[in-house]
């Protein structure tokens, strides 16, 4: 059974909407922004942040908002983007149990602001943890919602309960590539017949001083202090709706696109991405049905960008139109995948039919995956 | 579609350490529940839980000498279940290389140590980044670290998959890595969870929720499922995996299953992150899916493993689910909690009652629910009080429910049996 996209919802440094970002990548805009760096410890010089989001907005309730991690709020936002643009409605169209909701969280995104409290009353003088503070002082300071922002299923949770989705379902972190594996698990529950719709998808947040000290300790941005460039830390939440394809037509959807194939392959330390990546593509036959258009994985991170780049050239489409949304926008980890195969989608809606592209899940994680869509 | 069974088994658990270690403990009824010996609980309102004893974490450290970059317990935990059940396999590189790996985690691990030394600053993260190259250790350990070690131990190419559906991502895992294989993904795949709980920031979160019993001074009955006094559940630690292979694999390589995965249902309650739909609609309809994709009726189910946490809510729901879904055949289906004996797992839960339920099956015993002494009159089941019993079934339902109401259910069966339709639904 064929698979459609036929509902995209974002929420990213560079907007809302795949045609407005793609128009401004091609502009040549940055959401990058200084990171503001007084004491000059900063492992990289700018991240990339969402400015434009008033989560009191789309969350009247203080209750509610109190509940949610930003991850959480991104995700609820951009999944009713996803919903509405596809102009489904869970109960209406599709029964609840008939929607699967695959989602990707990342690394625990909580800002420092939500457990400073909770930090500063478990310490001793001398910095060291107290225990007899912890009960004593700093749990009874302590909010019980602060569980709910930092378990990792919690911001899909609030998506189903939002969207009130109650189909087959899983959770996967914390990298791109999970994410990837979030998207194929939607795909197969349709081609497998066992739902006629999935909400796809992930949500990250990179961008305070907690996420990234996180990532400078494990490593991610190191490249930074050896050649000046690297990943830069990013935020978001992307969505996409899917559905069986002959259903989607019966019904009159606006189809962005066909997923055609999807590969993916798990590299272990000390394998070269490269020869992952050239695997992939040499599985896609992209050497010898060449797409129309790439929106590549690689960012400025030597080690991913290099290996992406390689590859293209070995299979020969050196040629092909790229986008390359992370030098742009920067990372959103676990929003990266959708991300990718919602810009690939948008870039082959208006094509002639056959036309290809080609979204690339790559970079930390080990799980490389890439996506063929085909449009109509 | 192939068929695809359960042919090695590893599991840590409050009750024991290995497999069988663990088995006899819940076959024979015993707690693993006690005080806290970790760490000084003695300010926290809930002061046990269900500590694994110690076990040898240097033979884990010398196979992966990548496990000391972290302090997060449930690694270790993982690590020792997925071992065991490869031990327990014989699987050649060749096919452990190719296999599928699927790991269900919980909570990230985030110690409050590394974090209190930083207290005094303005912005704790500026802190971070400012500290030194001696205080340069992981602040938080990535969710997919555990498959990242196997990973690189045994290759596992065919896809590494991290789950972090909570308290149904222990059966969740199980669940995908079957259809995985009926779908003809690989011959081979290592499913299983970990987790731990019982640090400080574990313990401390959980009891904010109210979701714990707080009766630190009978720690061994403190976990009651479906009792009328039962207070709250009490978190525990451990981790099984299991290696699932197709049958046609299995007995081409003299492999001896324990059973059958036979259905896999999973949904979502889309209610409240806090607490089960009171309805349990999602509850049912995980069951029910199951028992779709197992096609099979509900007469056919010989035993449940439930859920069976020991919350006030969760047991009624529970009860009031199962019922909703076998009508009067509920009152003939022997349903019991392990979670009575091992407290709540968090992510392992769902592994471990797995294992168990596999081991039902193939050494013929189901495990009691302990601490059941005044039954709740909301809660009328058969949930095997007090004693195991002889299985005399063929099929047993595991039940998980989770927080932010995501729910999975597996069925097993005996391995090979001709009952087992071959013709079960997608």
């Amino acid at each position: 059974m064929d698979v459609a996209i036929t509902g995209i919802g974002l929420v990213t440094p560079l907007g809302c909407n795949p045609r407005e970002i793609l128009e401004r990548i091609d502009r040549g805009e940055s959401a990058f922004q200084p990171l503001a760096d007084p004491c000059g410890v900063s492992p990289c010089p700018s991240y990339a942040p969402i400015t434009a989001f008033d989560p009191t907005a789309y969350f009247p309730e203080n209750k509610t908002l109190r509940m949610m991690s930003r991850d959480a709020q991104l995700a609820v936002v951009a999944a009713r983007r996803a919903i509405t643009d596809a102009n489904i409605s869970p109960g209406e169209l599709y029964r609840p149990e008939e929607i699967a909701l695959y989602g990707a969280t990342g690394l625990s995104g909580i800002a420092p602001r939500e457990i400073s409290r909770l930090v500063r009353g478990a310490a001793a003088d001398d910095g060291t943890l107290d225990l007899e503070r912890f009960g004593s002082v700093a749990l009874r300071r302590t909010r019980p919602v602060l569980s709910f922002k930092i378990l990792s299923n919690m911001p899909i949770c609030f998506v189903s309960i939002f969207e009130n989705i109650c189909g087959p379902n899983a959770v996967f972190t914390p990298w791109e590539g999970n994410a990837a594996q979030a998207i194929s698990a939607g795909v197969r529950a349709i081609r497998s017949g066992s739902v006629p719709c999935a909400l796809v998808g992930g949500c990250d947040v990179k961008t305070h001083t907690l996420s990234i000290a996180g990532l400078q300790r494990l490593g991610v941005l190191d490249s930074w202090g050896r050649t000046g460039c690297g990943t830069v830390p990013g935020e978001g939440a992307t969505f996409l709706v899917l559905e069986g394809f002959d259903r989607a037509v019966d019904r009159g959807a606006r189809i962005y696109a066909r997923f055609k194939d999807g590969v993916r392959r798990s590299i272990s330390e000390g394998e070269l991405p490269a020869e992952a990546i050239h695997e992939i593509f040499e599985e896609l036959q992209i050497g010898s049905d060449l797409p129309n258009a790439i929106v590549a994985a690689g960012d400025d991170e030597p080690r991913f960008a290099s290996a992406e780049s390689e590859a293209i050239k070995q299979v020969g489409i050196s040629g092909v139109k790229r986008i390359e949304p992370k030098r742009y926008l920067g990372n959103l980890f676990a929003a990266a995948a959708a991300l990718n195969v919602a810009l690939a989608a948008e870039l082959v809606r208006k094509s002639p039919s056959g036309s290809t592209a080609v979204a690339n899940c790559f970079g930390w994680g080990g799980e490389p995956a890439a996506f063929m869509l085909e449009a109509l | 579609m192939r068929r695809v069974v359960i042919t090695a088994i590893g599991m840590i658990s409050p009750v024991g350490v290995g497999r069988e270690a663990s088995w006899s403990a819940l076959v024979e009824g015993r707690s693993g529940i006690g005080p806290i010996t970790r760490f000084d609980a003695r300010s926290l309102p809930v002061r046990i839980g269900g500590e694994v004893e110690p076990f040898d974490e240097a033979a884990i450290m010398r196979q992966f000498p990548g496990v000391a970059k972290t302090h997060d317990r449930k690694v270790m935990l993982g690590l020792f279940a997925a071992e065991e059940a490869i031990a327990e396999s014989r699987l050649t590189s060749d096919e452990l290389r190719d296999a599928l790996l699927y790991v269900g985690v919980g909570l990230e691990s985030i110690r409050l140590e590394d974090l209190t030394r930083y207290a005094g600053a303005e912005d704790l993260g500026l802190s971070l980044l400012q500290a030194s190259d001696d205080e340069s250790g992981w602040i938080q350990t990535p969710l997919d670290f555990t498959a990242m070690l196997l990973g690189d131990a045994y290759g596992f190419r065919r896809g590494r998959y991290t789950n972090c559906s909570a308290c149904a991502a222990g059966t969740q895992v199980v669940g995908q890595a079957w259809e995985m294989l009926r779908a003809g993904e690989s011959d081979v795949a290592l499913a299983g969870a970990t987790d731990s709980m019982i640090n400080p920031l574990g313990l401390g979160g959980f009891s904010l929720l109210q979701a714990l019993s707080e009766e630190n001074d009978r720690p061994a009955e403190a976990c009651r499922p479906f009792d009328a006094t039962r207070e709250g559940t009490v978190l525990g630690e451990g981790a099984a995996f299991l290696v699932l292979e197709t049958l046609d694999h299995a007995t081409a390589r003299g492999a001896t299953p324990y059973a059958e995965i036979l259905g896999y249902g999973s949904s979502l309650d889309a209610h409240a992150v806090s607490d089960p739909d009171p309805a349990g609609r999602g509850a049912v309809d995980s069951m029910r899916r199951a028992l779709q994709t197992a096609n099979l009726s509900t007469a056919e189910i010989d035993c449940i493993s439930a859920h069976g946490t020991g919350t006030p809510k969760n047991d009624v729901v529970e009860t009031a689910a199962i019922k909703e879904v076998f009508g009067d055949h509920a009152q003939d289906i022997p349903v019991h909690a392990i979670k009575s004996m091992t407290g709540h797992m968090i992510a392992a839960s769902g592994a471990v009652e797995t294992a168990a339920a596999a081991l039902t099956i193939d050494r013929r015993a189901i495990p009691p629910t302990i601490n059941l002494s005044e039954p709740d009159p909301a809660c009328d089941l058969d949930y095997v009080p007090g004693r195991s019993r002889e299985f005399t079934g063929r099929t047993v339902l595991s039940n998980s429910f989770g927080f932010g109401g995501q729910n999975a259910t597996l069925i097993l069966g005996i391995a090979g049996s001709e009952e087992n339709r071959t013709d079960q639904r997608s």
